[in-house]
């Protein structure tokens, strides 16, 4: 087959989840919704058969038998209602108990309206290509099996004249002739047993589809924790050889002091520069990595409002210095979220540095936090120098640096932005960016007060 | 009064001699080791003033143990301990001193790098001021 073990074990391990309890219990309930309409229909159709076109059916029995599956619907829908769904097991015998006594009604339906004269007995074909969403291989087949027999059991019962049987219409002698009730019979069976085959065979071409994307999806998870392992292990190896390096510059510019010539002292300072970026650099990466790392953003109830006004104070001497107006909109009282202060503090310094760093002397930077329907807005803006659309697609990639930004200023890493949208994806927020070039930027973060969703929250049962 | 004599403990090379150089300079004598067990060894046959300690040596804890080992032996219990790390940008871990000094026996708890006007205002500080 070409498929190695592992793989093939892992797909086995995949399809065994391809329905759960849960998804099961939803079908189930659904099947309940379907079954009010068919005691609706089978109620309707012997009134109207009765009252309509004078038909000689037995209207208690069809009435009595519409009631039937209205208490057996009743008692689903009460056991969906006081039960949870947790085992898959116990939820598949549902399925197939409520297929059975669905099939059993129908045929019990037919049997009082026309027998093999009921051109509803196809019916049961439903059954079948429901049976193929939710059931896998073999247990399609027992569905059609069932289905088929209990018609067959009915129409040679009423043939042999075991059961007594009801004409619909003033049906022809003709739908008594054996060669008649064996095409109906044989017709049925075909049908039943293609739609039982085409259903599964659709079912597990998709089956296969999801387990080849579930797959994907893990290598591609997998190969993202690989590369955050990689630049974590990087940012720390190169970390300490820049320390060293930077503190022997810095040694160095001490200990020869007012000796040293000034070009050897532009020389190490320009040296000094480039060591700081490096080590800005590298702190950024460990930045990046961190939140990846196992038990992620550590929650606990945060000021945002205290983190936002830190931020600012730590930042004042950087705006005065450009002679940047800072305009505030802050709530009076504390803005509290279920959120990581590290992380909220970073995401913070990043939008005020970067607002601070790309804005033209003399400029506004205007930082706001609003709170509403449980999300809390921060919104940071500049009337810097913008980006351009295309760079605006970017800037949210590693390393990424916009045209403009890269004229401006030669301190950026290309880490600010990656950093602020991973942080904000962890809390469970999203980010929107939008710039004109020449005009400025605004940078909007919004994030849930009640924190991230956990895993077992976003989790898609379906 | 003869010279002020700090102990440091990196196992570095390079950056021991950046501080030795900074340190001796500024009129102090520089001893130093490589390794926790001989920086402990050196901690009770010369008594320094003071010791500055990595965090990070061969195990990733060497200076916090060496640092608890100093705290316990009778002639080293006095020595003001300055901690370098470069671990808290790793682990987002923050040392308070005021807070902390029960949990972690140092007097003062300094991330890389730190250049060497703060080193020399943290040795100042931190130092004794009677023999």
């Amino acid at each position: 087959m070409g498929v190695d073990v592992t793989q093939h074990e892992k797909i086995s391990v995949v399809s065994a989840h391809f329905v759960s309890a849960a998804s099961l219990r939803r079908r189930t309930d659904w099947f309940i919704k379907l079954r009010w309409g068919a005691v609706l229909g089978v109620w309707l159709f012997s009134l109207g058969a009765a009252l309509l076109g004078n038909l000689p059916l037995p209207l208690e029995q069809l009435l009595g038998l519409g009631a039937l599956l209205l208490l057996f619907n009743i008692g689903c829908k009460i056991f969906n209602g006081r039960t949870e769904a947790i085992d898959i097991a116990a939820e598949l015998n549902m399925v197939k108990v409520q297929m059975v006594v669905d099939l059993v009604l129908l045929t019990a339906v037919l049997h009082y309206s026309g027998g093999v004269e009921n051109p509803f007995q196809f019916i049961a074909i439903i059954h079948v290509i429901i049976a193929s969403l939710l059931l896998k291989g073999r247990q399609i087949f027992q569905i059609a099996w069932i289905a088929g027999g209990l018609f067959t059991a009915m129409v040679l019962g009423e043939q042999f004249g075991l059961l007594h049987h009801y004409h619909l219409l003033s049906a022809s002698d003709l739908t008594h002739e054996w060669p008649y009730v064996l095409m109906a019979i044989v017709s049925l069976w075909m049908v039943l047993l293609i739609s039982a085959w085409i259903g599964s065979r659709i079912m597990q071409h998709n089956r296969a589809i999801k387990d080849e994307l579930v797959l994907r999806q893990q290598d591609l998870v997998a190969a993202d924790r690989a590369q955050l392992d990689f630049f974590r292990f990087v940012t720390h190896e190169v970390k300490s050889p820049i320390v060293t390096a930077q503190s022997a510059v810095e040694a160095a510019r001490e200990i020869g002091g007012a000796d040293l010539s000034p070009t050897v002292r532009d020389m190490l300072g320009r040296a000094v520069r480039r060591l700081n970026l490096a080590l800005t650099i590298v702190k950024d990466l460990a930045d990046l990595t961190r939140g990846s790392m196992a038990g992620g953003p550590s929650l606990r109830s945060t000021d945002l409002k205290a983190v936002v006004a830190g931020v600012l104070e730590q930042q004042a001497e950087a705006m005065a210095t450009q002679r940047l107006t800072l305009k505030t909109d802050l709530p009076d009282d504390p803005v509290h979220l279920r959120s990581d202060e590290g992380m909220l503090d970073k995401i913070v310094v990043n939008l005020v540095n970067n607002a601070v760093r790309y804005s033209h002397d003399g400029g506004t930077v205007q930082v706001a936090l609003v709170v509403r329907n449980g999300q809390v807005v921060l919104t940071v803006r500049d009337e810097g120098i913008g980006i351009t659309p295309e760079d605006q697609l970017r800037v949210f990639e590693e390393f990424f640096r916009a045209t403009a930004a890269r004229e401006m200023s030669d301190l950026g890493t290309g880490l600010g932005l990656p950093i602020v949208k991973r942080f904000t994806e962890q809390l469970g927020g999203s980010i929107e960016l939008a710039s004109r070039l020449g005009e400025g930027t605004i940078v909007t973060v919004t994030l849930p007060q009640a924190g991230p969703l956990r895993p077992s929250e976003t989790e898609d049962q379906g | 009064m003869s010279k002020r004599t700090i102990l440091v403990v990196d196992d570095d090379i390079d950056l021991v001699e950046i501080i030795r150089v900074t340190l001796e300079h500024a009129g102090y004598e520089v001893i130093d080791a490589q390794t926790g067990a001989r920086g402990l060894d050196l901690a009770r046959e010369r008594s320094p003033d003071m010791i500055i300690l990595d965090v990070m040596m061969g195990e990733v804890d060497e200076g916090f143990q060496v640092a608890y080992q100093l705290r316990q032996g009778d002639d080293t219990r006095d020595i003001p301990i300055v901690m370098l790390t470069a671990v808290a940008d790793q682990t987002g871990f923050k040392f308070d001193p005021d807070k902390d000094s029960d949990f972690l026996p140092v007097n003062e708890f300094l991330e890389k790098p730190i250049s060497p006007r703060q080193l020399l205002d943290v040795v100042r500080k931190n130092l004794p001021t009677t023999i």
